[in-house]
């Protein structure tokens, strides 16, 4: 009888045998940061102790998914493997996951109830389980019936500059109702709380914005991996795209949302190549609209920039840069400086995003 | 009774159902994947819906990936997942089963 | 048939916690099914198999089998809820695992027996049976198989065995043979069965025939199974020759002769035959009946 088991690639024999099925299968990207994210590892053996199956687990996320054909056990393999790794999540208190695969494995997942989630020619990424995508656009507030002209703002708020509220309110202008999503993933030197905060404060003059977080939804480690960590460019092609979908599909359309406002970025390469996935995917049906950055001052044409921020925090410099922070931001900063700083010493990058 | 925590019980092998369940506010919200669901459908969400009535439990996310599970295993599974999510895996409802 | 002269030629392990598994286990002929909770179940899915054999054992129709469940050991936070679910489920028989003392059968009996009554089911009518896993297992094998009139057998569990005895298996059976004649001697001591262990190299059928032969030789009831491919291999070894066949139904034939007579004594060829012969007469009968070697009446089934 075939055995399904816990591997663990820190054994070096296993682990090349893990490799050895799975480039036989077709995988073959075994870079360092892919297999550093890897939790546990399970592998299915057939009678004579030979791997035909194997799937692994990052955070919430299913990888390295591959089963051997034989007859018509591979669904039965495909099947107890991902049964598997799901019960394994659901110990951990993990009811929710997500799969990136090819195209062609879309039904195999739809089958054990994985529903769609965005789809490009170079891939899809599904999810599974609760709370999912319906849940989410279900606890968001809801716009009023009337409102026609309805624009989304996707911030990381790192934290929030009168750059952003400038976007903000500029979409605020020319819309009937506009969903401000905060970036979820808590890799910034203001926490995820803290970055919503201060953008709920930044803009709460504004009667027709609500703020929430976008939930593994919007540029996410899962949606957007190459936001957080550097990526060669074919990748990020591939995530922006999919995260572009991914919005259209599963947030703008349910929500009637008709156009989303990007700042240009002049600056970083990976979110301007992130605009242009947008202006790409998303038209007709959403309209992007590409709003010239904030200057700093009529003297200094540098655009503002969170960055900035932080790195006058590292230095303690906060009066450099009061000029281009809302007075929320700007007491919030001089009031935690020290634990801002204490962070960053502690090993915070504050050079990405 | 109150679902005090998400919970999942079976499995997505042959003859098995997957059984999950989360709070929900709006009645028994019930979703389900299977080949036979044109056939069965109706059965398999009965049995289910009989055992959540059972343990009281009025209101909640259901989510079901049936394989092909015949009625006591679909019922098993059932029983499985009201217990854990009420968090009460070590209490067994005698009088349920 | 009473309880002790039931054949037991193959107890099957079904895992508990496999639907699929569960519901077809009828089907392949075993003489008794044994559902499993204990090792063949993850920690995580306990209570799971519990409900799952429970529900199986309310609703499916299993024929004619012996219906055993191996419970988690009386030192696991599971016992207790698989008694009680197991008793009220109406099951044939529980087997407890890793049985090293009289006492531990007498606590389970204990527990059993209020679970009967808790549930409503005839007091005594769950029968128990002990795992003998240990070298302690063998020691108190005769205290353990005499620990309950509930008893209906005792079986050797060679896994555990022999590592607490610091070997593994061989395929001669050497290892064994010690734990094998104990146990053996201490079931027909008190009457009850014994079930030699399982075999667990499926691609070796050549070995499970030899080591089949072996157990039956010593005069084991039967051997536990793990694939239903191995059922027919323990009944052909099993099954009685021709001679065996005829010299049984000759005793019964003598028996039929003595009550059409209204005589107490049975003769055959002028020798008086007694109680342990007739018993094996009706063993070999019902072992040719179930080979289909003869049919119902007892008449000889032409190859």
């Amino acid at each position: 009888m075939e055995t399904i088991q816990e591997i663990y690639l820190t054994n070096p024999a296993t682990k090349k045998d893990w490799q050895r099925f799975l480039t036989s299968q077709g995988l073959a990207n075994f870079s360092d940061q892919e297999l550093a994210a890897i939790d546990k590892t399970f592998a299915i053996y057939d009678d004579q102790d030979q791997m035909v199956g194997t799937g692994s687990i990052a955070g919430q996320t299913l990888k390295y998914l591959a089963v051997a054909a034989a007859g018509t056990s591979k669904g039965a393999r495909f099947n107890r493997l991902v049964s598997t790794l799901e019960t394994t999540l659901s110990q951990d208190g993990i009811f929710h996951l997500f799969v990136f695969t090819k195209l062609q494995y879309e039904q195999s997942f739809i089958h054990v109830g994985f529903t769609t989630l965005a789809k490009t020619n170079a891939g899809l990424i599904l999810e599974k389980g609760l709370p999912n995508v319906a849940s989410f656009l279900a606890a968001l507030p809801q716009k009023p019936a009337s409102a026609k002209q309805v624009a989304a703002v996707v911030l990381n708020a790192n934290p929030f500059t009168k750059g952003h509220r400038y976007l903000v309110e500029t979409a605020a202008q020319k819309n009937d109702f506009v969903y401000v999503f905060v970036v979820e993933e808590d890799q910034s030197l203001f926490t995820t709380e803290e970055r919503l905060r201060l953008v709920q404060e930044g803009t709460s003059d504004l009667v027709n914005v609500v703020v929430a977080t976008g939930g593994p939804y919007m540029v996410s480690s899962l949606s957007f991996p190459a936001y957080f960590l550097k990526d060669d460019s074919q990748r990020v092609s591939y995530q922006t795209r999919l995260d572009a979908t991914l919005f259209k599909e599963q947030i703008a359309k349910p929500l009637g949302i008709t156009s989303r406002y990007v700042g240009t970025e002049p600056l970083s390469q990976t979110t301007n190549q992130y605009n242009q996935a947008l202006q790409e995917v998303l038209p007709p049906e959403v309209q992007v609209e590409l709003i010239p950055r904030m200057k700093e001052s009529a003297e200094n044409q540098q655009v503002i920039s969170a960055r900035t921020v932080r790195k006058a925090i590292q230095t303690g410099q906060i009066q450099d840069v009061t000029d281009i922070l809302p007075a929320t931001s700007l007491s919030f900063i001089e009031k935690y400086l020290t634990d801002l700083q204490a962070r960053i010493k502690k090993g915070q990058k504050i050079d990405g995003n | 009774m109150e679902i005090k925590k998400t919970a999942l019980a079976g499995t997505l092998e042959s003859s098995d159902v997957q059984i999950m369940v989360s709070q929900g506010t709006n009645g028994l919200e019930f979703d389900l994947v299977s080949d036979v669901a044109k056939q069965f459908g109706e059965q398999i969400q009965a049995t289910i819906e009989d055992v959540f009535a059972a343990y009281d439990i009025h209101n909640a996310v259901i989510k079901v990936v049936d394989q092909g599970a015949l009625d006591p295993v679909i019922k098993s599974r059932a029983i499985t997942v009201c217990q854990r999510a009420l968090d009460q895996v070590d209490q067994p409802r005698w009088e349920v089963l | 048939m009473v309880a002790s002269e039931r054949l037991r030629r193959t107890m099957m392990f079904v895992p508990g916690n496999n639907p699929g598994l569960i519901k077809d286990a009828g089907i392949f002929g075993a003489d008794s099914i044994m559902f499993d909770l204990e090792d063949a179940v993850s920690l995580a899915e306990k209570d799971a198999a519990r409900y799952l054999v429970y529900e199986a054992l309310s609703r499916f129709d299993y024929g004619d089998a012996e219906l055993v469940v191996r419970i988690n050991g009386l030192d696991t936070p599971f016992y207790q809820n698989d008694i009680k679910a197991m008793v009220k489920a109406g099951i044939d028989v529980i087997r407890l695992p890793k049985t090293e003392s009289a006492e531990m059968v007498q606590e389970l009996e204990n527990l059993v027996a209020s679970a009967e009554q808790e549930f409503g089911r005839e007091v005594g009518s769950t029968h128990l049976m002990a795992a003998i896993e240990s070298a302690k297992g063998v020691v108190n094998a005769n205290e353990i198989a005499a620990a309950s009139d509930r008893m209906i057998g005792i079986a050797l569990s060679a896994e555990d065995y022999t590592t607490d005895m610091k070997t593994h298996r061989y395929p001669d059976g050497q290892e064994l043979l010690y734990a094998r004649n104990v146990i053996l001697h201490a079931a027909r001591a008190a009457g009850i069965a014994a079930f030699d262990t399982v075999f667990t190299n499926l691609d070796d059928e050549e070995g499970f025939i030899r080591e089949t032969k072996l157990i039956h030789q010593l005069g084991f009831d039967g051997k536990s199974v793990i694939n239903p491919r191995q059922i027919p291999l323990v009944n052909q070894v099993y099954q009685p020759s021709q001679k065996e066949i005829i010299n049984a139904q000759n005793v019964i034939m003598a028996i039929q002769a003595a009550q059409q007579k209204g005589s107490g004594v049975i003769a055959i060829n002028g020798q008086m035959v007694d109680r342990p012969v007739v018993l094996r007469a009706e063993r070999v009968m019902a072992l040719a009946k179930t080979n289909h070697l003869v049919d119902q009446e007892g008449n000889n089934i032409e190859e």
